[in-house]
């Protein structure tokens, strides 16, 4: 008998590393040093927060390139940046410090930005906690899911994959590993989200239709 | 008061998360410190904050420190100097801090296994420090300090084991852990809670303010940094357009000796004005405050410093849109456009209370979203979680990611 999934939420709590850039160039050479967690913090915490209005872009990076910068193509490049292509946060940096540069080099640099507009490097420090909530097949699994909160999609999707370094999501591997004959599709629909397109609680919702969808 | 009150009100996950971490802290003693038992948005959060806590099975306690009047003149000063508005306090008042806190050291027993000391007036009980996790709790904007006032109290501050800012700016270059976390409020308080409208009515009638007409409010301390004398500039650009009350109501906190003089410069300022109501509350008014929020058309909080400015997420809790200053924690509060607008002077004080005034539709919308931003960021629940997540983190300091 395969181990039940374990149901996890988890909190974030944020820890601030007292380094802040207020131009691009600065910004973009703290980038180079500034520790993995702070660039996995600034990269997920849209996904965990919760929101009236989400931002509009899904990382810090971009919002700041937008909002403060005021330089809407850095924007975009920066916000089109998709973790789940990458496998880990070094390859994650190289990419922003790339996009950045080539952005230098093609456009002329931004005005530093306003006083009270300067970004803040930050880190995140999560705390696991377990919800008591198992499932060994597919009606538990429902059930459960619909108990949890946000939080526990954010760490089984977001933290596995780039914190962790797992090679795929908690769940998709819970349904391949375990539930492929009670549900062979399912795996592979999970993976298809683009989680990087929904905030945690939208993409709860998601894979709550998919699992339902499995049920009928 | 126990965390079951708070169920269909704050979110399941964020309750199940308290219930984890207070369960692997049961027992064991947390002490907070502050400079005031009344008056100010840290004394209210602690007389809330500490009896949920110890219905957790928490040994949570409450110490307040003893000044002198010439000591809180000393702290007013370093907190306006952090605030960089004044120079640094002399030698003799550095000594008068020293001595009243030394003092404060010898009479409260602070053995605790994680010590939350609040704002910089009792910042150097830590020289007593012998176990424990220390924290040092800024709740005010130190993000543009007097140079010469932070070098010294920073010698103080590094003996802390981590230090809590309310916004992300605060955030200073320090060789210790440093965390961002915002206060909140209870929405089960006496200031909070549910009125009815007969029990509205009646405040505004027994403060002589009559609801014929929008009423504007600002509920804060008679600060120059909640600038009263701009909202009375910018409420008398509105009534050029519209009919309109504003209200002023504040108290003074007992470490806050400079009220009385902003009082009176604002009592000045509004003289001969019907429309124009001063409202110096007293301590435990919050029945009152409550009230006035909860009757008010349009809350504004026009300060141009602010720690956090809590009473911004009391007025969005009762769903009223807010027009407050870009400063401090407000803009986390005020999501500009969503939940009320951000202002920088006092013009554009007055053009966003005349939009609100025409539009009272756009402001039921900006008012029922401040709540739901507030519910699901600012609520006493979450700040509980925050408080022992840190405590819990600190002592697995190594590690960012934690098994509770």
């Amino acid at each position: 008998m395969a181990e039940p999934f374990r149901f996890y939420e988890c909190v974030s709590i944020v820890r601030m590393t007292g380094r802040w850039a207020g131009d691009i160039v600065d910004f973009l050479e703290i980038l180079r040093q500034i520790s993995r967690q702070s660039i996995f913090h600034h990269m997920h915490q849209y996904f965990l927060k919760p929101h009236v209005r989400p931002p509009e872009y899904p990382n810090d990076f971009a919002v700041w390139a937008a909002d403060a910068l005021e330089e809407k193509i850095l924007a975009e490049r920066l916000a089109n940046l998709n973790p789940f292509e990458f496998t880990n946060i070094e390859e994650i940096r190289t990419e922003l410090v790339r996009i950045i540069t080539d952005y230098l080099k093609e456009y002329p640099p931004p005005r530093p930005v306003i006083e009270g507009k300067e970004f803040f490097f930050n880190e995140g420090i999560t705390l696991v906690i377990p919800t008591g909530l198992e499932a060994s097949n597919l009606k538990e699994f429902r059930c459960a899911l619909k108990e949890v909160d946000a939080s526990s999609i954010y760490f089984h999707f977001y933290e596995a994959r780039l914190r962790l370094g797992k090679e795929q999501d908690d769940f998709s591997r819970f349904f391949s590993d375990c539930l492929s004959a009670e549900c062979p599709g399912l795996a592979d629909k999970i993976r298809s989200l683009d989680p990087y397109m929904y905030t945690a609680e939208v993409l709860k919702s998601k894979i709550e239709a998919l699992v339902a969808g499995e049920c009928r | 008061m126990i965390l079951d009150d708070y169920r269909g009100i704050a979110d399941q996950g964020e309750l199940r998360a308290i219930e984890h971490l207070a369960g692997a802290l049961r027992g064991r003693r947390f002490i907070h410190v502050n400079s005031t038992a009344t008056g100010g948005g840290v004394a209210e959060l602690l007389q809330r904050m500490i009896p949920l806590m110890k219905s957790l099975g928490i040994d949570a306690k409450w110490k307040v420190m003893k000044g002198t009047k010439q000591f809180f003149e000393v702290t007013k000063r370093i907190h306006n100097s952090l605030q960089g508005r004044e120079g640094p306090p002399t030698k003799k008042m550095w000594d008068i801090y020293e001595s009243v806190n030394r003092r404060n050291a010898e009479r409260l027993d602070l053995d605790a296994d994680c010590v939350f000391i609040h704002d910089p007036q009792p910042a150097l009980l830590v020289e007593k420090k012998k176990r424990g996790i220390w924290v040092w709790r800024c709740h005010i904007d130190i993000s543009r300090p007097n140079r010469v006032t932070w070098y010294l109290l920073k010698d103080l501050v590094q003996q802390y084991d981590a230090a809590i800012f309310s916004v992300a700016r605060f955030a200073q270059s320090l060789p210790l852990a440093q965390f961002m976390i915002p206060p909140s409020i209870d929405p089960l308080s006496e200031k909070n809670i549910d009125l009815t409208e007969e029990e509205v009515n009646a405040v505004f009638e027994r403060f002589d303010i009559p609801m014929d007409k929008p009423v504007l409010l600002q509920v804060s301390r008679f600060d120059p940094f909640k600038d009263p004398l701009g909202v009375i500039d910018a409420f008398k650009l509105v009534r050029k357009y519209h009919p309109c009350r504003l209200v002023l109501a504040g108290g003074t906190a007992t470490d806050d000796p400079e009220g009385a003089r902003v009082l009176d410069e604002v009592r000045e300022k509004a003289e001969g004005d019907p429309d124009i109501h001063i409202l110096l509350l007293p301590p435990f008014s919050d029945r009152e405050i409550n009230a006035l929020q909860r009757g008010a058309t349009i809350v504004l909080q026009k300060s141009t410093r602010e720690g956090f400015g809590l009473v911004v997420a009391e007025a969005l809790w009762k769903k009223k849109p807010v027009i407050a200053g870009d400063v401090g924690g407000i803009p986390l509060q005020v999501i500009d456009g969503v939940t009320g607008y951000l202002v920088h002077s006092v013009e554009g004080t007055a053009f966003r209370v005349r939009q609100l005034l025409q539009n009272p539709h756009k402001a039921r919308i900006l008012g029922e979203a401040g709540r739901e931003h507030i519910r699901r960021n600012f609520l006493i629940t979450g700040h509980i979680r925050n408080y022992l997540a840190l405590w819990r983190a600190m002592e697995d300091k190594d590690s960012d990611l934690i098994y509770v």
